[in-house]
């Protein structure tokens, strides 16, 4: 707000310059106090104090100024504001000796407006920083290795970008040679930097905080994952929610109304005074802004999250969500099944059982092979031929030769199917049991009709889902419920160790949208958190779908109700939390204008509310709206709780979309 | 006739969603304006004109005129 200046060498003169948007204000302002100490009268009547009188008239013209000019532009094009309305009403206060009213109802409105500006300047700070970060230059490397500077957005797609430490990334791209830790924060929200390799994905407008790196580019200009989010953001805060269009309406004949029952009044009670006050209130001011700033304010503290909600209806509707459907596996767990258990009804013989599994699942591309091959290949028991004969038995298991003998790899009931000695197929069974019990898929390896022991395989259940589970409940949320195709008992031990609702367990992709209707047909609000690809339809079900980790796919972020750019899950009740909180603002500002309307009309006709009182209340009004959607800029508060209960990651049972095995 | 194009500029100030209705006005007043659509939740004006009649600095001064200082932006 104000500035130094050296004006002479060797002699510095401090010069304090006021910032455009205050210098009126502050000049009128202390006119009127100068005025109104020399002659205090003049709040109640007229005086004949010249000076004083003229110092008021003069803060009026200082404030008022601006106010007439932009009443006449604006008639030029044939729009009345309350500009006018404001302008009309001071030199009306003005002809009649009234200097005071004239000067307090200008003051009043110049300082509102600069107050009002620079808080609506920071609810509007989240797309204004993320419209900073578009780079503007790129340094280009072609195929000779000289380097040129050429502006962000004309970079060819396929050419090479060398970004090199504490330089933004001008372009989508991949990284071609070079490591490097990139600040990803106005992309994913992320403030803990990115460390990148050859192969990994950048994003344009991110920052390089350490190393150099060579990028193809990809994705450039409008093309890049900001510009998508700038503009989902500008989208989702420009869409009008239902009760906003409502409102509009209500605004464009308010004005008018007003002015037409200022002049009726003046007309019928010849009380000039009274309606020039009901001229100044005749904007409806906070009424208008009530909504657009709350979600100005929710959408932008959002988005610095790397949450991406698409608009006002949207943020109605994640606020009314009481149940929340999550995809099992690639939500709460890795989604990479590892193989956990190596039982051997021999003992010692632990890699005898594996090598037998992992020769013959090395023929399968079942999700469930991928883990035991893997484990085989790591302990070196992959030697010899590839397995012959090989069958799938659809929901049983995977039968072969290896090295000449049978081999057969399955649950229980594959077991019993091939008829294997009953006794030995019990044992299997109260060990795959116990196995099951923990959460983990089991696997009975068989040779030549013996059953050699048993696997377990496990997806790993990620350290935050229980965490995320008690937030939602924390905010509100009545019901979650994980959908997989898991078997049941596997299912409910998961279910058991993160603390869901409820579990729809064996279901195939169909199977998902069903289970989202019959929660709706409950009467519940549903939200549904999976990854776009597979469970599209029940996405689309869903009163919000939620798209996670949404960075990498431009689909996701165009289409997705609430898209989470990053990878964390407690952002999901984090974005519900926020929505409803929004809502919540958005209702106290209609409240809050309402109120003042009827108060201030109310008080103008009783008498007791001057042009001055019904200036200051009625700023007083916009700027409490304002204020009150600024509290939705706050960092949001830690959800009840973070971290699961156990430190270590709990290896749960994978499922991976097949047709379910039976357990034992 | 040259085609139409798109221009949009980010404005400042912008504290009463009924007083940016003017600026609408104000460059659909334009000659080689076809369209005008002013946001006042982000300031953004999108303008659809004859670049040749009226150019993106002419959008400027007319969007200053009725007091609001605009920027032409490339997105």
């Amino acid at each position: 707000m104000s500035t130094l200046a050296v004006t002479r060498p060797g002699r510095t003169r401090a010069r304090f310059t006021l910032s455009r948007r205050w210098r009126r204000p502050v000049v009128a302002g202390l006119l009127i106090a100068v005025s109104l100490v020399l002659a205090p009268e003049q709040l109640a009547h007229g005086t004949g104090h010249l000076v004083a009188a003229g110092l008021m008239l003069a803060a009026a013209v200082v404030a008022g100024l601006p106010i007439a000019r932009d009443a006449i532009a604006a008639l030029r094009v044939k729009t009345v504001g309350i500009d006018l309305l404001v302008a009309t009403a001071a030199i009306g206060a003005s002809l009649l000796g009234n200097f005071w009213e004239a000067a307090a109802v200008t003051f009043l409105f110049a300082l509102g407006h600069g107050l009002e500006d620079a808080t609506l300047s920071q609810t509007r700070s989240a797309l204004a920083d993320l419209v900073s970060t578009a780079p503007e230059t790129a340094v280009v490397v072609d195929a000779d290795g000289t380097q040129r500077t050429v502006p962000a957005h004309e970079v060819a797609p396929g050419a090479t970008v060398l970004v090199k430490a504490g330089a933004r990334v001008p372009v989508d791209g991949v990284v071609l040679t070079g490591v490097g830790a990139v600040d990803e924060a106005s992309i994913t929200g992320e403030s803990i930097p990115a460390e990148k390799t050859d192969g990994d994905a950048v994003y344009a407008g991110t920052v390089a905080t350490a190393g150099l790196l060579q990028v193809e580019a990809r994705g450039v200009g409008a093309d890049t994952t900001l510009a998508r989010i700038i503009h989902r953001v500008e989208a989702a805060q420009e869409a009008r929610a239902r009760t906003q269009r409502f409102m509009d309406r209500f605004s464009r004949w308010y004005t008018p109304a007003i002015m037409v029952l200022a002049f009726a009044t003046g007309l019928i009670t010849r009380d000039v005074p009274l309606a020039l006050t009901l001229l100044v209130i005749g904007c409806p001011g906070a009424l208008v802004i009530s909504i657009p700033v709350a979600i100005v304010a929710g959408i932008g503290r959002g988005a610095k999250d790397g949450v991406l909600i698409k608009g006002g209806e949207f943020l109605e509707r994640s606020a009314k969500v009481d149940a929340v459907a999550v995809d099992k596996t690639g939500t709460l767990t890795s989604g990479t099944p590892e193989l956990t258990d190596v039982v051997a009804f021999e003992p010692g013989a632990e890699d005898e059982v594996l090598r037998w599994a992992a020769r013959l699942e090395a023929a399968s591309d079942h999700p469930l092979a991928a883990p035991v091959v893997a484990a085989g290949r790591d302990r070196g028991l992959l030697d010899g031929p590839l397995a012959t004969d090989v069958d799938v038995v659809l929901g049983r298991g995977l039968t072969g030769e290896v090295d000449g003998r049978v081999v057969a790899v399955g649950n229980v009931a594959l077991l019993r199917e091939r008829g294997v000695d009953p006794a030995a197929t019990d044992r299997v069974e109260t060990v795959a049991a116990e196995l099951a019990e923990a959460g983990r898929t089991p696997v009975a390896v068989v040779v030549d009709g013996i059953p050699l022991g048993v696997l377990a395989i496990a997806d790993t259940l990620r350290s935050e889902a229980a965490g995320m589970i008690r937030a939602l409940h924390g905010i509100g949320v009545r019901e979650v419920v994980m959908l997989t195709g898991d078997q049941p008992g596997v299912a409910q031990a998961v279910a058991r160790q993160v603390g869901v609702d409820d579990v729809r367990a064996g279901l195939l992709p169909q199977d998902k949208l069903e289970a989202i209707e019959a929660l709706q047909a409950e009467g519940r609000v549903v939200a549904m958190v999976g990854d776009g690809v597979n469970d599209a339809p029940a996405l689309a079900t869903a009163d919000i779908g939620v798209a996670m980790g949404a960075a990498g796919s431009g689909v996701a972020i165009e289409t997705a109700d609430i898209a989470l750019m990053g990878d964390r899950l407690e952002r999901l009740p984090q974005a519900l939390d926020l929505a409803r909180r929004t809502v919540r603002v958005m209702r106290q500002n209609i409240a809050i204008s309402l109120v003042t309307v009827v108060a201030l009309l109310a008080g103008v006709f009783a008498g007791g509310v001057t042009m001055a009182v019904g200036m200051l209340v009625h700023e007083a009004s916009v700027l409490l709206v304002i204020v009150n959607a600024m509290r939705l800029l706050r960092r949001p508060g830690q959800p009840r709780s973070t971290t699961s209960n156990s430190s270590r990651s709990a290896p749960v049972a994978t499922g991976a979309g097949r047709p379910p095995c039976s357990a034992a | 006739m040259t085609p139409t194009t798109r221009t949009l500029l980010r404005a400042e100030g912008f504290s009463c969603p009924s007083c940016v209705r003017k600026i609408e006005k104000a460059l659909d007043a334009l000659p080689g304006v076809t369209g005008a659509q002013v946001h006042f939740e982000t300031q953004r004006i999108e303008v659809d004109h004859d670049p040749q009649t009226t150019t993106a600095q002419d959008l400027v001064e007319a969007v200053a005129k009725v007091g609001y200082t605009a920027r032409p932006s490339a997105f």
